[in-house]
This record gives structure tokens, sequence and C-alpha cells, in this order.
């Protein structure tokens, strides 16, 4: 869009305004005299609060009296009438344009090369709700809506201090997006917010309309199979990450945040863990590392131990997959990829369907396929008990499920061609990935590895609220 | 910086080490461990003069060391290829020289992918690695306190003291590294070299009295004693320690090999600066070329040889040092 300043004449100002927005029936052009001087208000249809523009634009702004110029009417308006608390001056139509598209009302006056806005946003959007993703039980249950201000101001009313800093600024050529950087100013390094605006600076994007098209910009660009960039649905969940040190990055139309950085460790983490007993958080946060290795291990190693290792299965068990498994006609890699694709496909199903069918679809599934694959024996009974509790421990750790997913694919044909041997060559090659993604400098894997001894009171076990007080514990600690 | 950390630099050349222990191959006895130990020893004395005296390590200390990790290297896909009887690897038995090429191959890949990540990533990896083997060191040898017979330790000897000594300073391959990683070492060399020297010295004596007390008596016939060893040991009452002990002993022989790799790329970029693409591709098949060329032969004698100089070389160092200073 061109970025001219304003023409001074009101009429060829809007006839500008009219070329460049194609004469788009949704631009509001009222035009007015108010204190002997020609003017115009512009806002864009459903972005602004009509009885909001009636009563606190309009009126007022028509019972100016007469002024002299058009210089002395802007003067008045905006020091004098205070129509909204948020007032930018404009100078170019490009400004113009993205303020309007954002809810803001534009004056125009005859011989002004500048325009005042007014914040009368006013377009409907949906209001707080409980977040669908993040489930807690003893947290608030107040999630972000896809309106910027709205999630700053849930920021804001938790974090009260002075602090907390956030900084608005618009992305995406086309799009004009809203982003909003937010981080307390004491606990972040300052290297990590200079480092995220100089990675924002390469976004060149048309439209920014989800998270995930930022965070390739904000990650390194090597090959990494987990994300070093998080993200967070629950306002408590990134309050208590800010704190920590850490940045985020809200994009209007989105009702998440990026959090920068991300730690492997904090995949385990939910905010119960700190409502319930230590010993309690403790046992439940182990039951999920447990998961996350059963998830992507488990039916690997059924696989390869069936396959190739039988002699390290105790006689009992053995026999019973024997048995269990000469019924079989498949071999068990294509029984196991068989029941893994199965599920994957009913819960692709699951998710797109709308939500009456959905229910439709987990009958289907559990009751039909699933009893029929197993009495039909195409599927070994031990063989799906495998499978679903793989697919259960992935479910523990949900931020984890896509790469769980794939790895879970690949560990089984590595498990199915080369046995014990191919599953530890893969899990080398995954380890070496996991560690190293790094970006920032925050290793993920801190503070597992690189060790952080002070790390552990939050990671392999829960202090006690009173000991993890006294820590103060900012993520630069983990900075290498 | 791409420095690591002492613990970091530490795992890494413990896994070398450890690596080297399961692939002992004929009898061991309590000798086998004073001779390793002895031989640890006087390699601590020699780290601590390089360590205390040295500064920089030459260009020709430097082309030794190179050569050292691709025969190291080498040696270590040897002894893969030699305990693949021991420890199942599927096709690699029944296709002969291509299954040894296969599974040399496959890891050649993961070391490749793995070095071409940096030193950083893959010491911390090797931490958890070595974390790993430790649990897995650790159940073996607490189920052995409580199961095995502890006389067995004390069978009647056939080995000398001398052989022990030999063998401990062939299963050194990671000596080279340790001279030449200690630059990239933050903090204090000297409690670096203790770290390791103390860490190796312990996991050499629970290894090896493992071993003897769990195999007592098949110890001397036993081709791999270590191996054998982790395959009979039952800690859980239904349930070996096989698999477990198979995962580690592959992690290993990755990060063995991969140190090597990169000790041998690191050299490669501090002798020939403008030779900056495909180091460590070079190096890997450099190993693999040795590997051949050793083709599963045990070289006790060369190997040991091989460490002996390697300590020499890093004796030397004193001297350079105090030219560099003069």
């Amino acid at each position: 869009m061109e970025k001219n300043g304003l023409l001074p004449s009101l009429d060829s100002s809007i006839k500008e305004i009219r070329r460049i927005s194609g004469n788009s029936s949704d631009v509001l052009i009222n035009r007015f005299v108010t204190g002997g001087i020609h003017c115009a208000l512009l806002c864009c249809d459903g972005m602004v609060s009509t009885s909001v523009i009636t009563e606190l634009i309009f009126e007022p702004i028509t019972d100016i009296p007469e002024k002299c110029s058009a210089e002395e009417l802007f003067h008045y308006i905006n020091e004098e009438l205070l129509l909204s608390a948020d007032r930018p001056v404009i100078g170019d139509y490009e400004e113009l344009f993205r303020l309007m598209n954002s809810g803001f009302a534009v004056l125009l006056a005859e011989g002004m090369t500048r325009a005042l806005a007014f914040g009368v946003q006013g377009y409907s959007s949906r209001g707080v709700q409980e977040p669908s993703g993040e489930g807690n039980i003893m947290g608030a249950h107040e999630g972000f809506t896809e309106t910027i201000r709205v999630n700053m101001s849930q920021i804001r009313r938790r974090i009260k201090s002075p602090e907390l800093v956030m900084e608005i600024f618009a992305k995406g050529s086309k799009s004009s997006t809203d982003l909003c950087l937010c981080y307390m100013k004491d606990r972040v390094p300052k290297s990590l917010t200079d480092k995220i605006r100089s990675s924002l600076d390469d976004v060149e994007l048309e439209a920014i309309l989800t998270t995930g098209q930022l965070r390739p910009f904000l990650e390194n660009g090597s090959f990494e199979i987990f994300d070093s960039t998080g993200t967070t649905e629950r306002p408590d969940v990134l309050c208590s990450k800010l704190i920590e040190g850490r940045a985020a990055l809200f994009v209007d139309g989105v009702p998440y945040a990026i959090v920068i950085p991300r730690l492997f460790c904090e995949s385990f983490q939910t905010l119960d863990d700190y409502a319930f007993k230590p010993y309690y958080s403790t046992f439940i946060r182990w039951l999920k590392y447990g998961a996350f290795l059963a998830a992507v291990l488990l039916p690997s190693f059924y696989v390869s131990i069936v396959m190739y290792h039988p002699e390290l299965l105790n006689s009992t068990l053995f026999m019973l997959l024997v048995d269990a498994e000469k019924k079989a006609p498949l071999s068990i890699v294509t029984e196991a990829l068989f029941a893994l694709l199965m599920y994957e496909i009913i819960r692709e199903a699951g998710v797109r369907l709308p939500k009456p069918v959905g229910g439709a679809v987990s009958i289907i599934s559990g009751l039909i396929i699933g009893d029929a694959a197993v009495n039909s024996g195409l599927i070994s009974t031990p063989l799906l008990t495998m499978t679903a509790l793989a697919v259960l421990g992935g479910l523990v750790v949900p931020e984890l499920n896509p790469q769980i997913t794939v790895l879970r694919f690949v560990f089984i044909i590595a498990g199915g061609a080369l046995g014990l041997f191919g599953i530890s060559l893969l899990a080398c090659g995954v380890l070496v990935n996991i560690c190293a993604t790094e970006d920032y400098g925050f290793p993920y894997t801190a503070p597992l590895s690189p060790f952080k001894a002070s790390g552990m009171g939050d990671t392999a076990v829960r202090s006690g609220v009173k000991k993890m007080q006294s820590r103060g514990f900012t993520v630069e600690e983990y900075h290498e | 910086m791409n420095s690591i950390s002492r613990y970091q630099l530490a795992a890494m050349l413990i896994i070398t080490d450890v690596f080297g222990l399961f692939c002992l191959s004929g009898s061991i006895s309590l000798m086998t461990l004073y001779g390793i130990l002895s031989a640890s020893a006087l390699q601590f004395l020699t780290a601590l003069i390089f360590v205390l005296h040295g500064k920089e390590t030459s260009k020709g200390q430097q082309f030794f060391y190179l050569l050292y990790a691709v025969f190291c290297g080498g040696a270590l896909f040897s002894s893969l290829w030699r305990t693949s009887g021991a420890i199942y690897i599927p096709y690699e038995e029944r296709n002969g020289i291509w299954g040894k090429l296969l599974t040399a191959g496959l890891i050649a890949l993961v070391c490749l992918y793995s070095s071409s990540t940096g030193l950083r990533a893959v010491s911390r990896a090797a931490v958890t690695a070595a974390a790993a083997g430790l649990l897995c060191i650790l159940i073996d040898f607490v189920s052995a306190v409580f199961t095995a017979d502890w006389e067995n330790i004390y069978r009647p000897e056939n080995q000398s003291f001398f052989y022990g000594f030999v063998r401990g300073f062939a299963v050194s391959g990671s000596l080279g590294s340790f001279f030449v990683l200690l630059e990239k070492t933050r903090g204090e060399r000297s409690y670096a070299a203790v770290l390791y020297f103390g860490a190796k010295t312990l996991l050499t004596a629970v290894v090896i009295l493992t071993s003897l007390a769990v195999a007592g008596g098949i110890v001397s016939a036993a081709e791999f004693p270590v191996i054998t060893a982790a395959q009979l040991s039952q800690p859980f009452e239904a349930q070996r320690i096989d698999s477990l002990f198979l995962v580690i002993f592959i992690s290993f022989a990755v990060f063995s090999v991969t140190l090597q790799v990169m000790t041998g790329a690191y050299l490669l970029k501090r002798l020939f600066p403008k030779f900056r693409r495909w180091r460590s591709s070079t190096v890997t098949l450099l190993v693999l070329g040795a590997a051949l060329l050793m083709s599963g032969r045990e070289l006790i004698l060369l190997r040991a040889a091989a460490a002996l100089a390697a300590l020499t070389v890093s004796a030397a160092v004193k001297k350079s040092a105090e030219k560099i200073s003069g």
C-alpha cells in the first residue's frame, strides 16, 4: 500500500481513500461541518461500536464552537475534548487504513495533512472461556481469547507490577496483524528480547493467522524434532512463565501465546502440580516421564523383543505371546503399524468431524473396528494392549503428542528392521537431536543436561512452595 | 563459545573406556583389575603433568592425536564386529561382511549426524547416556551383591599382572581425546582430570568385580566375560538385564565412535584451517578404513603401544609450552 502523506484537500483525500479501498462497502465516510470547518469521520463497518461512536464522538464533535483554522480544531479536539483514551495521530494512508480496520474512527479535516484516530472498537468477539486444551483442576478456568487486548488485560490483571512490559506492533504486509511482545523487564535477559525483536524483523509474511507461522522465525533454522518455543492458552500459566524470566508473544486473532524459551521438562509440569502436596506432585511427574517413554518406545520394544530377542522374556510371558501371535495372519511390524495407523485415522476423524458425529466415530472405532479386528484375529490382543497403553501414555503429555506420534512409528520400523540394535541407534540420534535443540542460548534439555542441581527441585521432584519461594528462579540460570 | 563442562568431558571419555571394558576378550581375574588400575594411575600422573604444565598442543602433537583418533575409532568398530556374536544384531550374523558393513555404516551414519550437531550437543547427550549406563551397571552390581557368589573373585589366577597392565592401556582409547578436548573444557582442568580418572577407576573396579562375581567358573571360558556376566545377571526374579545392557552397549558404541570422529574433525580443523567442509565425513571414512584393516582383530599390544605413545607425546607438551613462553 502507498505510504503517501495525507492530502490537505478533504475531497482529494476522500477520493484517494476510496481509490485505495476500491470503494469497499464497509468503509463508512461521514462528512459534516464543525467549528466552521469541513470534516469527515471514517470508520469500518462492524469494527466500531455504534453507540460509543454516536455518544462519545459524534455528539461532542458536532457541538464545537467556531474555530479559525483546522489546526486549532484538531488541537481543541485532541487536548480539550479527550474523546477516547487511545488517540493516535495519523500521517499517512497506510497507518490510516491499519487503524481504521482495527476499529478506530478517523477524523479528517479540510486543510490538514494529519488525521486524528479514536479507539472505539466494538467488534463482536468470543468471551473468556475455559481453555479446551490445557485441563486444570485447581487453577483458574479462564483461557485466552482471540482478541489481543483482552489477552493483555488478563495478564495485567494477574501481574500488576510496572515491570511487566507489553510492546504492541504490527506484522503482515496484508493482514497488519497486531502482535504483542510481553515480558518482565526486571526478569528477562535483555539479550533475549533483543534477539526476539531481531528474529521478528525477518518476518515478511503477507498474513499472520496462527502462531505456527511465527514460531519458525523464533526458533533456529536447524532440524529440531522438538519445539524450542511453546504455546499456552492459560493466562495463569503464562504469568508463571513471565515471572520466571521468559518472554511471550501474543498474536491478534489467536487464543494462544508463544512462550520463549521452552524447555523439555516444562512439558511435564502443570499448574496443578503446585496445588497438591509435593509427594503427590512428584509421583505424578514421574508418572508422566514414564508415560512419555512408554508412549514412544513400548510398541517398538514389543515388536523387537518378540521378533528378534524372545530369550529376554520369561517363559510364562513368552508362551502367552506365542499363543497370541501364532493366530495373527500379519507380521508383528505390520500389525503394530496397522493398529497405530487405525488409531491415528480415528483420532483425526474425531478432531475434524462436527461434534455430534464425533460420538458416532468413537462408537464405530471402539466397538466395531476394535472388537472386530481382535475377534477376526487381524490383531493380537497383547499387541493391541501395548498400542493402547502407548497411545494413552502419549495423551498424558499432550504438548509432545505430535513428536510422540511420529517417533513411535519410526521406532517401530527401526525395531522391526534391526531389533534392539535399531532402537538403540535411533535413540542415540534422537537424544543428540534433543540435546542440540537450543535457542537464544537456552538448552532445551536444561536442567537435565547440562545438569543444574538447583533446577532439580522442580524437575526430578516438586519441592515445597516455601523452599521454591526462597530460590527466586529465573530461566537465565540455564543460559549457556 | 563452544566449550563444555568437565562433567561433560568426563562423561564422553568414560563412555569410551567402559565400552572398551565391555569388549574385553579373554579371561579376567583380580590381576586384570590390578593391572588396569595401575595403568590408569600411570595415565593419571602423566595427565596431571600435561594439565599443570601444558598450554597448547603443537602441530606435531595434533597430527599424532589425529592418527590416534582414527586408529582408536577403527579399533572400536573392530571391537563391535568381534562382539557381534555375543550381542545379537539382526542381519549381521547372516550376511557376513555385508552385514558387518551395514552395521558399521548405520553406526557411522548416526555418528556423522551426531558430530554435525557439534561438541556441546554430543557432550550433553553423552551425559544422559552415561547416566543411563551407570544405572545399568549399578542395577547389575546391586543384584550381584545380593545374589552372586563373591568368593568367585578369588579364583586362582591364570593371568599375569603385566598382561593386565597392557590391557589397561589397550582399553584407554579416550586418552587422545582427553588431551585434545581439555582445551575446550571450562573451569579447573586438573579437577577435570581427577574427575575423569577417579570415575574411570571406580567404574572399572565395579564392572570387573561384578563380572567376576556373576560369571564365576565360566569366566575363563567366556569369550567376552563382561558381556557374558551381563547376560547371566538376573537382577529381577523373572527378568534378565540383557535388553537394558544391549541398549546401553550400542549407545556407548555410538558415543565412543562419535568422540573419536569429533576429535579427529576438530584436529583436522586445527591442522588445516582451509579444510572447512566434510571434515567429519573424512574422519568417518578414515575410521571405517582403519576398521577394515584391523578386520576384527583385537590387537591388544598395538593398542597399548599407541596409548603409551599418546601419553609420551602428551608429556612432551612441557617442552613445547616452555618454548611458547620462551
